[in-house]
């Protein structure tokens, strides 16, 4: 064999001379993240090739958002683990039993705000609140993670009594973070840069006292999240938009039902969705409202039909993926985990069972938040200022399953 | 329209020529616009591909070519017989199935073959041996950039 690989080598030398750079940076695209990062500390040549600007940008991030992923946080009594799994393209019409593997990113054996309150931007994990050092009674700070590389950044911490999201700004590839004062009604409002040497908290103005419902959803440059607000007679619902870059705040007013709706980015478009299940038929009613024009709102009411294989009762509504297929996920680890994809132009529903949270069901049930259109990124934007995870207490290791055997023996003795 | 107008002759590098039906030719985009620029007649040189490698390129144009409306191959069918085409070929194949595939531009053949690649380039061993590529790092400098991607090797 090592005769027969010599000789390609040989023959391979010449062929390799003759193959121009562009056609390797075409092969290295489609390299998963991590054989990249690996191939990095191989020369000097394909280290600072495979850093460009230009591989990332152009090459691999097209076809990493060719193949977004679901993003999955397992949350525990006192750890988390980050799951991904590949993101259906297309689902209409396919067979009632598509089955798909997750994959493990990593576990979290931390203190933290329960993972319900963390969010998604651009690639990142925000959580807003996590112990990082080891002594207990130490304070909790946001951090920020990268879940394909698995850099972190801590950030200055908040006032205890406050929420934050993480915002983008796409044009200066700038990361932000938004804090509000939580869970009380004050004005209290704070902006942070990521990457600016010393980071600080920065006061800035909002023109309405408003008391924060709902997670954020950042759609281009702008984070959006629900609130409430009132004056001396009533109380009204509001969307309240910050924009990341200009760093001002803009209200929208909703109608009262919005009050229970989840927030998306339908194409683009802010939106909301509400859950109305009907015990009777087993049926889910969703209410989806679209943001059209300025203030101009979009309203339709899609029944999806009491179904054998989801129960409609434990799933929640967790985002639109890029092509506006609205997706399902449940809301706790199960014997049998789906995630269920409904296309609202084409009416089709189609259920995808997500394999390899087995373990996290046998010992205790953990809480699963499900973010969609993620894709995979290698950090051209935060690598400034994102660390390696050393000195986070993490696990890389995916835990060990319990043998298939034993499982299935368990499982018939359920009723 | 005659026999002989639909097909025409691919003549390699090494002067090995092969008659094709021209809706299998024109595939490729640099065959398309040399037809259409008639600057050839019947017969196309190829000056950058090698009469083994342009039986490759023909075997799977033949088999992606819709030809008289007798294209109803399933798409699952075409994507297994795409991965048996690519499966046994060796490195120096693969490379010069790149070459031809971007020479004469077939993007779906220049997205398999590099998929290839990609698919048997996994480890560092792997991209040492197939990219045939020496490290030129010092020993400072290699624990550094190791350092700086070290989340790629922790399993």
């Amino acid at each position: 064999i090592s005769q027969y690989s010599t000789i390609m080598m040989k023959r391979g030398v010449k062929i390799l001379d003759s193959v121009p750079i562009d056609l390797f940076l075409e092969i290295f695209s489609r390299l998963p993240s991590k054989s990249i990062s690996r191939f990095r500390c191989v020369s000097k040549l394909w280290g600072s090739m495979l850093h460009r600007q230009y591989f990332f940008t152009e090459l691999f991030l097209t076809r990493s958002s060719a193949r977004p992923r679901l993003l999955f946080i397992l949350q525990g009594l006192r750890e988390c683990s980050v799951f991904s799994s590949p993101q259906l393209q297309n689902p209409y019409g396919k067979s009632s039993s598509l089955v798909v593997s997750a994959d493990f990113h990593v576990k979290f054996s931390r203190d933290m705000w329960p993972a319900e309150f963390c969010g998604f931007t651009c690639g990142l994990i925000y959580f807003y609140s996590m112990r990082i050092s080891e002594k207990k009674g130490d304070d909790k700070v946001p951090v920020i993670f990268n879940p394909t590389t698995r850099q972190y950044a801590s950030l200055p911490e908040t006032d205890r009594f406050s929420r934050s999201f993480l915002g983008f700004d796409p044009i200066d590839k700038q990361f932000k973070v938004l804090s509000m004062p939580f869970p009380k009604f004050s004005n209290d409002h704070r902006i942070l840069t990521l990457g600016t040497g010393e980071m600080s908290w920065k006061k800035i103005q909002c023109p309405l006292i408003h008391y924060l419902l709902s997670k954020e959803i950042c759609i281009n440059d702008v984070l959006y999240y629900l609130a409430e607000t009132s004056d001396d007679e009533e109380v009204s619902i509001i969307v309240v938009c910050f924009d990341v870059r200009a760093e001002k705040f803009k209200i929208i007013e909703v109608e009262e039902s919005f009050y229970y709706a989840t927030l998306i980015n339908y194409k683009g478009k802010l939106g909301g969705i509400r859950q109305k299940y009907d015990g009777d038929s087993n049926t889910l009613e969703l209410h989806m409202w679209v943001l059209e024009d300025v203030e101009k709102w979009s309203k339709n009411v899609y029944t999806l039909p009491a179904d054998k294989i989801v129960d409609f009762r434990i799933v929640s509504v967790v985002g639109v993926t890029a092509t506006g297929e609205i997706v399902l996920s449940m809301r706790h680890t199960s014997k049998s985990f789906y995630v269920s994809y409904f296309n609202p132009e084409r009416k089709t529903l189609q259920h995808v069972e997500i394999q390899g949270f087995g373990a996290y069901y046998d010992e205790n049930r953990h809480r699963v938040v499900t973010f969609v259109d993620y894709v995979e990124d290698l950090n051209v934007n935060d690598a400034k200022y994102l660390k390696s995870s050393q000195c986070l207490n993490i696990t890389r290791q995916r835990p060990k399953l319990p043998k298939p055997q034993n499982r299935r023996r368990r499982n018939r003795g359920q009723p | 329209m005659s026999k002989s107008e639909k097909k025409i002759v691919l003549k390699s590098l090494d002067n090995e020529a092969f008659e094709v039906e021209k809706a299998v030719a024109l595939q490729s985009q640099t065959i398309w616009v040399m037809c259409e620029d008639k600057c050839v007649g019947n017969e196309i040189p190829l000056e950058n591909v090698t009469g083994q490698i342009l039986a490759k390129v023909i075997d799977y144009c033949k088999k992606h070519a819709v030809v008289d409306g007798d294209g109803d191959e399933s798409s699952e069918e075409l994507k297994n017989w795409d991965t048996e085409f690519t499966k046994n070929m060796d490195q120096s194949t693969l490379f010069n199935m790149i070459l031809a595939a971007n020479y004469l531009n077939i993007k779906s053949l220049l997205n398999l073959t590099c998929q290839a690649v990609a698919d048997k380039t996994k480890t560092i061993d792997e991209f040492h041996t197939f990219l045939n590529i020496e490290n030129n790092f010092t020993p400072e400098e290699e624990a550094q950039i190791c350092q700086e991607n070290l989340w790629a090797f922790d399993d």
